[in-house]
């Protein structure tokens, strides 16, 4: 009985640590292409400077995504180079001016437009009934 | 266009003192008649250029993954190259032995290998952005 006992809490714990596994290396693969959503999502909100924008990507994606301010700074050097969004000098706190980064016209056009057909599928009925499901 | 950045400056910058150290190397030997001096000077020269080249290149492509298939570096390692060798004779410092007449060999046959580099650049532009490789876009 006991021997039993144990090969069945070996099988559990083989399968748990199988499925945190196969979560991380997921999540891993999902998360590298959220940072440009994110950083979209939360400049649609307002205008932000790079701490701001690394503070709302943490604290929206209740830390799931998390965010290197080397990598947002190259993100954002990416972004303004193909003109998808701008920045403008704005007061620091008594420190130099900061940069205050927004979307385009044409950055506004890209992620409605990716929005459209990558995430708003996700709210129709049957979708949300296989979620829950 | 972004063509010219800190890191290309910083591989042109160290390009030079390398390329003036191996003119230094190379005229020295060929006035001894080392071939051991003239080859290592050309072995050395060829590695350190790579390590550098590669070491500023993945640097720059960190900073802004500009779509120029290496041509850029290529063509900044020509003119800094012929530039350097040109001078070097402008200002006396061959070897006596030493022959103008490569310089200006070299510099047509990899003009041309820079030619063709340049036109491979412009076919396979398609994969760009504003300039920016489309893979790396939204990384």
């Amino acid at each position: 009985m006991y021997y039993t006992s144990c090969i069945i809490l070996n099988f559990k714990m083989d399968k748990e640590k199988k499925l945190n596994e196969l979560l991380a290396s997921w999540e891993d693969t999902y998360k590298k292409g959220q940072l440009t959503l994110w950083i979209f999502l939360s400049l649609q909100d307002s205008k932000k400077y790079v701490e701001e924008i690394k503070d709302f990507v943490e604290k929206k994606s209740n830390g799931t995504i998390t965010c290197e301010e080397q990598s947002l700074y190259r993100a954002l050097r990416k972004y303004e180079h193909i003109e998808v969004l701008k920045h403008e000098p704005g007061k620091g706190n008594n420190g130099p001016d900061r940069k205050y980064y927004y979307l385009t016209e044409l950055g506004k056009e890209l992620f409605n437009r990716f929005v459209t057909r990558n995430i708003t599928l996700f709210f129709s009925e049957e979708i949300q009934r296989l979620l829950k499901s | 266009m972004k063509t010219i950045t800190l890191f290309l400056i910083r591989f042109a910058l160290s390009a030079t003192a390398l390329t003036i150290i191996f003119r230094y190397g190379l005229s020295y030997g060929m006035e001894n008649k080392s071939a051991f001096v003239v080859a290592s000077a050309a072995i050395i020269y060829g590695i350190t250029m790579f390590i550098l080249g590669w070491y500023f290149g993945k640097k720059d492509g960190e900073y802004l993954p500009i779509y120029d298939v290496g041509f850029r570096f290529h063509f900044t390692t020509y003119l800094v190259f012929n530039t350097v060798s040109l001078l070097w004779f402008v200002l006396g410092l061959n070897a006596h032995n030493e022959k103008v007449k490569i310089i200006y060999i070299t510099a047509i046959i990899w003009g041309a290998v820079l030619i063709t580099h340049f036109l491979f650049f412009l076919w396979t532009r398609k994969n760009s952005i504003n300039n920016l490789y489309k893979e790396d876009l939204f990384d």
